[in-house]
């Protein structure tokens, strides 16, 4: 059974277009949305299907036309797949502004891609206070027009519902993440796909799909994890990365990926308007190098983490030319000497084809770490 | 992003002293003094921000809190041959090399506390706004952490659309008080609105100096060369708010006026092509940058810094939406259509771009936006890679082959042009 679930999962963390060719054949309309946050919730209550869109393990050839060498794989490989047609039908793309290379990626699209709608959205850095969170709404009221257009309609009960559907999945998703913890026998590409399927399907089915996993796990003793670690990043999917966690009995027992669980950490709160409560979400997000906070509560977050979790190393998995975790890596790293945790660096990117060098890096960890 | 510095050359060779009553006199003197006097400040005891060259110099000057522009200094620490040492130092404390260059030297800065090249005054707080970058953001966090000092963080975000927003406009304006509110309290210091209006003034006649001035370009020849506004805006960088500030512009207006009338120029050559610069300068390459261009009697007539520093504006909303609207604030609609005018209004037969490394956002729709100038004013558009302050991501041949190219078209087209006319 649990063998079945992650087979499923796993078929659809790796055809996303499969699934998106699924939902627009049973007349549904698809709206991609890039990193790291979009509000899903509201694009759901719409009624479109929300899609992720990270890009893909890809060369590089058209987006080279737009992009200068040094903006990161993820954004240049959505341009390519935005230019090459794998998106065709979709009928928008959702981009915020949330690091400089985003805010490059919406302006090059409107060019290089004209027959899917770019949508920004602008959210606020000083996001907590009331100024900022009317300024969030401000910025969802301006997609709401957008999704409008394209034939969306915005109703409040319907965010209600859209709110406390994804809801439910952060709750099924920070679950998952500490059930894994325990089940070493769940590899790390499995536990990729768990995640990355997440980005392509209806939040209604991936939670189920989620809890009956958990279910069955539960049911069963976990196996102890050999190498139990945190990994931190944006992005983690890259298979042949996830062979060498597996290959050197790394156990993912937590993550601070953009990808996975920084999307799951924070709910919508109860308010009297749906919308202000999606702005207040927004307002209590944090521990995320897009979302400034001076105290930079993340660093410490890793390390809490890490702890609690019995982690006996951090793995930071830093995406080419990411220039937010460049700067936090900084930080990361002297916390976690501070700490006496140990911490190696691994540099991925959508390009990649030769992994030696992070094999041999994560080996000299592993030896270290079993020292 | 903005910076300026005195030519590395200028540094090194002993040179006929300056005219008091010159332009380039006072704006250099307005340039160094604001690092000796904010130094200075520091010693006795006075609060000292270091800012973002776009943050809303109303504020500090208002309150009476002395600045230093990490951007400036980095831009004069490049300039004067540290920039890789700089790098360096933090990159060997983990900063990737693919970080800004201007946030790596500041940040090496803030460790060692001392840099021949150029120092400044230590801050007590720092001013951070991101119109520019988020880039920025990280930088200041980073700071504020290592110098365990306050950081107040001014955020403007990215427009998307062509016109600033009364929702952008209520939100940055919510976070200027709220900003000048945290300085009061941090310092026992006072707002005064009579200051402001004064404060207020003064950016509004530099302002306006420097748009006329930079606008003399519309002549033929001009009678500047180009490479004047990226030292000279320096003054407009770090002092736009001060008095002084609009009384050197104004000189340099007038003297540029002269230039025209009198058949003269600060470019030392025959003007035989006008460009159009983009992007930062190659700090740690200027010389070998503008003399690429002035061998071959290309005259670098216009920036977009011409435009950047426009803070003239008639209410406290119309300041905000100036800051709204910094080059790297703007989409790529409202970025053609202020260089295209430019290319226009001074007469621009081509485009030479720089790719910038260290600067993502103002790269990374360059490509898709200098095309559709190009097309938009007939010109033809190289571009060349390099980077502000880290001297290892620029080739000079590549540099010098690019402006060859550029050169040739232009000749190409001034034929085509006359044969056309006989
Ligand atoms: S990987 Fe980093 S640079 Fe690229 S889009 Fe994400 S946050 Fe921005
Ligand atoms: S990233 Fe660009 S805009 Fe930001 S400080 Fe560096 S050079 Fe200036």
């Amino acid at each position: 059974m649990v063998k079945d679930i992650l087979a499923k999962f796993h078929e659809v963390a790796a055809s996303p277009r499969a699934q998106m060719d699924k939902y627009m054949a049973e007349g549904k309309k698809v709206v991609l949305t890039a990193p790291v946050y979009t509000p899903e919730e509201l694009i759901h209550s719409m009624g479109f299907v929300p899609m992720g869109a990270w890009g893909a393990d890809m060369e590089l050839n058209r987006a080279k036309e737009y992009c200068p060498a040094f903006l990161c794989s993820i954004v240049q490989s959505i341009l390519e797949l935005g230019i090459k047609g794998a998106y065709k039908g979709a009928s928008a793309i959702v981009i915020p502004s949330l690091c400089d290379t985003l805010k490059t990626l919406g302006e090059n699209w409107k060019y290089a891609v004209d027959d899917i709608k770019f949508i920004p959205m602008t959210y606020p850095q000083n996001r907590k206070p009331d100024y900022g969170i009317a300024f969030t709404k401000a910025g969802y009221e301006r997609v709401i027009r957008d999704l409008e257009e394209l034939g969306g309609k915005y109703d409040a009960a319907a965010l209600v519902e859209s709110n406390s559907i994804y809801n439910k999945h952060n709750a099924s998703m920070r679950k998952l993440d500490e059930v894994l913890a325990a089940h070493a026998e769940i590899t790390a590409s499995q536990r990729s796909d768990i995640f990355k399927s997440a980005f392509f399907m209806t939040k209604e089915e991936h939670t189920e799909l989620v809890d009956q996993l958990i279910e069955e796990l539960e049911k069963t003793e976990g196996t102890a994890a050999k190498l139990p670690v945190v990994v931190s990043g944006i992005l983690t999917d890259a298979p042949q990365l996830n062979a060498v966690f597996e290959e050197f009995g790394m156990h993912i027992v937590a993550d601070d990926v953009a990808a996975q669980s920084r999307q799951y950490r924070t709910d919508v709160p109860e308010c009297d308007d749906p919308l202000d409560a999606l702005a207040v979400k927004f307002a209590n997000m944090d521990n995320c190098s897009v979302l400034y906070n001076v105290k930079k509560p993340r660093v410490q977050w890793i390390v809490d983490t890490a702890k609690a979790r019995g982690a006996k190393g951090v793995v930071v998995v830093m995406t080419k030319f990411c220039d937010p975790e460049e700067f936090d890596y900084v930080m990361i790293k002297k916390a976690c000497e501070a700490a006496d945790l140990p911490l190696a660096l691994v540099e991925v990117d959508r390009q990649m084809v030769q992994f030696e060098q992070i094999r041999t890096n994560l080996e000299t960890f592993r030896d270290m770490l079993m020292m | 992003m903005a910076e300026e510095v005195k030519k590395a050359e200028e540094v090194k060779k002993p040179r006929k002293p300056l005219d008091p009553n010159s332009a380039k006199y006072k704006l250099g003197k307005i340039a160094s003094d604001a690092f000796a006097n904010t130094i200075e400040a520091k010693k006795q005891g006075k609060p000292v921000a270091w800012v973002s060259s776009n943050f809303p110099v109303e504020i500090p000057e208002t309150l009476g809190i002395w600045t230093a522009y990490p951007e400036n200094q980095a831009a004069g620490i490049a300039a004067r041959g540290a920039g890789e040492r700089m790098c360096n130092v933090a990159e060997a404390d983990g900063y990737s090399n693919d970080i800004c260059a201007y946030a790596r030297i500041s940040l090496a800065y803030a460790k060692l506390k001392e840099c021949p090249e150029q120092d400044v005054a230590m801050p007590d707080v720092l001013l951070c706004c991101n119109n520019i970058c988020n880039c920025m953001i990280k930088w200041y966090e980073n700071l504020s952490q290592e110098l365990n000092i306050p950081m107040i963080m001014l955020d403007i975000p990215f427009n998307p659309d062509y016109e600033v927003s009364d929702a952008q406009v209520a939100y940055v304006t919510g976070q200027f008080w709220d900003a000048v509110h945290q300085l009061e309290d941090l310092f026992g210091l006072k707002w005064d609105d009579k200051k402001f209006e004064e404060v207020t003034g003064f950016s509004c006649r530099a302002s306006r100096a420097w748009l006329e001035a930079t606008a003399q370009a519309k002549y033929t020849p001009s009678p500047f060369n180009g490479f004047d506004l990226l030292n000279h805006m320096a003054v407009m960088v770090t002092a736009r708010g001060k008095e002084e500030a609009g009384e050197a512009m104004e000189t340099l207006l007038k003297e540029y006026k002269e230039n025209h009338e009198k058949g003269e120029s600060t470019f030392r050559a025959e003007e035989k092509y006008r460009v159009m610069f983009e992007g930062i300068a190659c700090w740690p390459y200027l010389r070998a940058t503008s003399r690429g261009l002035k061998d071959r009697g290309i005259n670098m007539v216009t920036t977009i810094y011409a435009d950047a520093f426009g803070f003239d504006y008639n209410s406290f909303d119309e300041m905000i939406r100036a800051y709204c609207s910094v080059p790297n604030a703007i989409n790529l609609e409202k970025s053609r259509d202020k260089r295209v005018k430019l290319c226009k209004d001074n007469n621009v037969e081509g485009l030479l771009v720089h790719t910038n490394r260290s600067c993502k956002l103002w790269s990374g729709f360059m490509a898709e936006m200098s095309r559709q100038i190009g097309e938009e004013c007939g010109i033809p558009v190289t571009s060349f890679d390099g980077d502000q302050a880290d001297p290892r991501n620029f080739s000079e041949a590549q540099y010098d082959t690019r402006v060859q190219g550029l050169m040739e078209i232009m000749e190409g087209n001034k034929a085509d042009r006359a044969g056309k006319e006989a």
